[in-house]
């Protein structure tokens, strides 16, 4: 018995990484899965069959089920067919796993249009091509246990001051899962937003002494244990689960051997007037309340 | 005296509503400003000169400094021309307010890829874009007090079901703002993102039953001076001054008559291990320990 028998999954990314680690733990709890990879290189270009193709056999090889999808999330239409793919192979779908992304680090003044657009297309409109034609199918089955699991990162949350166009997208990412939180819980979704911490391809591109900080936790070479990918996919098999129907709206944090759950914006200081405030008094009251509230601020990196 | 005397600002989307109040105060202030309108609809359509040349007439009849700028902020070589045209006219850039969007509303269900794509380019790229071209001239001319002042919403920080669009490129901007938070501070620049709350042709296509929630207090009309737009540009003031080097990397809500500061996200529940934590284990301390941080947390709405 698996926490996910019967439970039909689409897995974006999961050629290779936390995405393949999320594939083969979810189908070794039971569910089929469809394996999305476009087999491209960390910064998008070019496509391959075998990541995809390597992550399914590795399933058949442990008496799992899974089919391959070979499409880029960022194609809107091609995400339609990876639903589809899910649907006429396994005959359902429950579980959306957005794991998909890029990376082409530039500090801001630096970034080209390209190198903007293209992370922004896999990471930000690849969650939301496939979000689309999966909850127009919960919208109108409404069995309920549907799961949008999507993926922001410490980038975003913290603002990694190299990658402005992937902390963009991955502060976008929970946006977004904010949104479709109170958008399908009345379809039975629950949408949450995993930050992960891994050592994977796409961390092997950021500076050693930047990955001792933020998501990255202990020794930075991939033999550790503690910094494989296969750590983050340990806590998604239960948010994926029927049990997880209380947990909607959240970023969990998935890192290393460490669980965690993050606040919510919230308004910690406010200061509350009867008409408009002059600007000198705005001024005054601005330096009064908040700069002793974020003076000890903690900054990334 | 202003308290923004001798500085020169860009403000964006300032034809009309926030944008339009903002260069109007800065300019009543002191500060010489390129009133930058592409003069469009709300949905991003169409595009006059009407609205920008209204708002540098009126600073002009007030005795103060404007010119007016056409391009829209979505066009990332137009963006370089607004920079220019800050050079060119008034020989410096200390501030740049992103107000600028658009909106085009839809259930996630329901939303077309023109749709998504129309809001997150003028939203988040049109942030990028002026952001750049300003940060190159920063980044050479080391002696400021630089402020780069960007606009989320209560939409994407707290979720709004029918903007799944807006949702993320709003809370993408936070993202953004605080990787440049980081990235920008040592060249003399601070980042901040601005959660405004008023009246305006905006908010004027939400439906009534939902203006009366979240980030809009009374459901009444523009009439209403709690919710003019020109509550939203008072604590503007003080942002953009030499006075707030402090203030760096925060979300400031501007609402009415409140002025607020927002948390900035942290882990507040963390489940810590020696070794990968099992299925099983994980989803039991997962149900102890988060579930009962996350029961009575907010919602949008």
């Amino acid at each position: 018995m698996g926490m996910l028998d019967g439970r039909v999954a689409i897995v974006t990314g999961a050629g290779r990484g936390i995405g393949a680690e999320t594939a083969r733990l979810f189908a070794s709890e039971g569910a089929k899965v469809v394996v999305n990879d476009l087999g491209g290189a960390v910064d998008g270009s070019g496509a391959a069959s075998a990541p995809a193709d390597e992550v399914v056999a590795a399933i058949r090889d442990a008496g799992g089920e899974a089919v391959a999808n070979y499409s880029s999330v960022s194609d809107y239409n091609a995400a339609e067919g990876i639903v589809k793919d899910a649907l006429d192979n396994f005959g359902d779908l429950d579980i959306v796993v957005n794991t998909a992304g890029i990376l082409r680090d530039r500090m801001v003044f630096n970034m080209t249009e390209a190198e903007w657009d293209a992370v922004l297309d896999v990471h930000l409109k690849g969650h939301f091509n496939l979000t689309k034609y999966a909850s127009i199918h919960w919208r109108s089955e409404r069995k309920g246990h549907y799961r949008l699991i999507n993926f922001s990162s410490v980038s975003g949350i913290f603002g990694a001051p190299g990658q402005p166009n992937y902390a963009a997208a991955k502060m976008g990412i929970v946006g977004f899962t904010y949104s479709c939180a109170n958008a399908l819980g009345r379809y039975g979704a629950t949408a949450n937003a995993i930050s992960p911490g891994a050592s994977t391809r796409m961390t092997d591109t950021v500076p050693e002494e930047r990955r001792r900080e933020g998501s990255n936790v202990g020794d930075s070479s991939e033999e550790d244990p503690q910094r494989s990918p296969a750590n983050v996919a340990v806590p998604l098999v239960y948010i994926a689960s029927e049990q997880s129907d209380w947990l909607n709206g959240q970023i969990v944090g998935a890192s290393g051997y460490e669980l965690q759950l993050f606040n919510k914006p919230a308004v910690i200081r406010q200061v509350r007037g009867t008409e408009r405030w002059s600007v000198a008094g705005a001024a005054q009251q601005i330096e009064e309340l908040f700069k002793p509230a974020v003076g000890g601020g903690g900054f990334y990196g | 005296m202003g308290m923004l005397d001798n500085r020169v600002a860009i403000v964006t989307g300032a034809g009309r509503g926030i944008g339009s109040e903002v260069a109007k105060l800065f300019a009543a202030n002191g500060a010489n400003v390129v009133v930058n309108d592409l003069g469009g609809a709300v949905d991003g359509s169409g595009g006059e000169s009407g609205p920008a040349d209204d708002t540098v007439a009126a600073i002009r009849d007030a005795g103060g400094n404007a010119v007016a700028n056409y391009t829209s902020v979505a066009d990332y070589n137009g963006a370089e021309g607004i920079i220019q045209q800050a050079l060119d006219d008034f020989g410096r850039l200390d501030i740049l307010v992103n107000v600028a969007g658009n909106l085009r509303d839809r259930m996630v269900f329901n939303m077309t890829e023109e749709e998504w794509d129309a809001v997150v380019a003028v939203h988040m790229k049109g942030t990028f874009n002026t952001t750049k071209y300003a940060s190159i001239y920063w980044r050479a001319n080391r002696e400021g007090h630089y402020r780069l002042i960007n606009f989320t919403s209560g939409s994407g920080l707290h979720g709004a079901p029918g903007q799944p669009n807006y949702a993320a490129a709003k809370l993408g901007i936070v993202g953004f703002t605080y990787s440049c938070a980081n990235a920008l501070g040592r060249y003399g620049v601070t980042s901040n993102a601005i959660g405004p709350g008023a009246s305006t042709r905006m908010t004027d296509t939400v439906p009534e039953d939902r203006r009366s929630r979240g980030f809009d207090e009374d459901s009444e009309t523009t009439v209403d001076p709690r919710r003019s737009p020109a509550n939203v540009a008072v604590p503007l003031v003080y942002i953009a001054s030499e006075a707030s080097d402090w203030l760096n990397g925060q979300v400031i809500q501007a609402m009415g008559y409140d002025i607020g500061l927002y948390n900035q996200y942290e882990v507040i529940r963390n489940l810590s291990g020696n070794e990968r934590w099992t299925v099983e284990r994980a989803a039991e301390e997962i149900e102890r320990v988060f579930k009962p941080a996350v029961e009575g947390s907010r919602m949008f709405g």
